[in-house]
């Protein structure tokens, strides 16, 4: 009899087991562009060699501007010392713009991507992962941009390199 | 008269021979112990399978599973089995997206029984079983009410219904054990720790829940509580 009973215990322990409840997504969903701001340094003057250095910049805000030129409300980064930002791209536009306003300057870098769904689970839905092609930019107080990355997804890696004058 | 008595004396030592030769045979045979001999074909079992019937019915809302299975006893050792089912699926998450799936699945696999002969040479009814599952399905699957969300630059957009007919196979390790209840039914349960042979590539659309498999994971447990019939 003792048996049995420890059995059955068994049993509704593992059936009990077997039933779950339903799960919220945890995780993260937005696929963003990390963009770090860097120099080229003069490190031999007589050789003219140049490295790359990260650098802090002063003063920075960041806003998107939409496709049809006016600058959306939403500011994605104000601060007053930073090295690195990540920018979300637009999911259903092939072309993301972005507004850089540096202390003195001003500057508009376009980046041209292509959108691919990607799926996570039933929890948490579709995703938007995209392929950076090209990096357009006017030179006020930005140099040149490097494409180091071009997948961008969920991950916070580096994606493109902005050398400032 | 002396041949008559020649001829009894002769008859006597013959009825007295063959006594006594009956007797040594008697006392040669020893008492037999009769050991049952284990049969090559020891019946088949046709069983159902109540826990997904109970989780289909009184646990869960989304999931509907019901599975039966016909299974062999040779030599009491070696259990083939052949199980069949049908599930049905209509799951919706907490942001509404929803998913459906129905269709059949089968299993083709083989039981080891690790119970020994008892002392006396006789066999147990009840039996400790240890073995492998083959599961396949081709159900069709549907996804849809996906939306994705443009956060920042605003608007969104609802993904077209994704169907899906992959074929899953998968493995499965089952340890378990089947009771004899009453004459020809028998009860058990069995544990199931279940591999997927066809994963999805990363990032593709995949069904949530896997007719026979269940979650639609890398690997998964299952539980089964068989009520059977054995013929």
């Amino acid at each position: 009899m003792k048996h049995n009973t420890c059995l059955l215990l068994i049993a509704f322990t593992l059936f009990g087991i077997s039933c779950t409840n339903d799960q919220s997504c945890t995780q993260d969903r937005i696929a963003k562009m990390g963009v770090g701001f860097y120099t080229h340094a003069l490190i031999d003057t007589t050789k003219q060699i140049y490295a790359t250095r990260a650098i802090n910049l002063d003063t920075l805000s960041v806003r998107g501007l939409s496709a049809n030129g006016t600058l959306i409300d939403s500011i994605l980064y104000k601060s007053k010392s930073i090295q690195k930002i990540y920018l979300p791209l637009n999911k259903f536009e092939s072309s993301s713009k972005f507004v850089l306003t540096f202390k003195t300057a001003k500057d508009t870098i376009e980046v041209l991507h292509t959108n691919t769904d990607y799926y996570l689970s039933l929890e948490c839905g579709c995703m938007k992962v995209h392929s950076i092609d090209t990096v357009l930019t006017t030179t006020h107080l930005v140099d040149s941009i490097k494409i180091i990355n071009h997948k961008v997804n969920a991950t916070n890696a580096d994606h493109i390199q902005i050398f400032i004058n | 008269m002396q041949t008559t008595y020649k001829y009894l004396l002769i008859s006597l030592l013959i009825c007295f021979a063959a006594s006594s030769i009956q007797a040594q045979d008697k006392q040669d045979k020893k008492p037999e112990v009769k050991t049952p001999k284990v049969k090559w074909w020891d019946g088949m079992t046709l069983q159902v399978d109540a826990a997904s019937i109970a989780s289909s019915t009184l646990l869960s809302k989304d999931v509907y599973s019901v599975e039966a299975g016909a299974q062999i006893n040779l030599k009491n050792k070696y259990l083939p089995i052949v199980e069949l089912g049908y599930a049905s699926v209509n799951k919706t998450s907490l942001e509404d997206i929803r998913f459906k799936t129905n269709g059949f699945f089968g299993r083709v696999g083989m039981d080891f029984n690790l119970v020994k002969k008892k002392k006396d040479g006789k066999l147990s009814p009840n039996l400790f079983l240890m073995g492998l599952r083959l599961g396949m399905t081709n159900a069709t699957y549907s996804i849809n009410n996906m939306v994705i969300t443009n956060d920042y630059w605003g608007g969104n957009q609802t993904l077209p219904e994704s169907k899906l007919t992959p074929t899953k196979i998968w493995f499965e390790l089952v340890f378990g054990i089947r009771v004899k209840v009453v004459d020809n039914i028998y009860m058990g349960w069995s544990l199931r720790n279940k591999h997927l042979l066809t994963t999805d590539k990363v990032g593709d659309m995949s069904p949530w829940y896997i007719p026979g498999y269940g979650k639609n994971a890398s690997s998964n447990w299952g539980f089964s509580y068989t009520v059977g019939y054995k013929f």
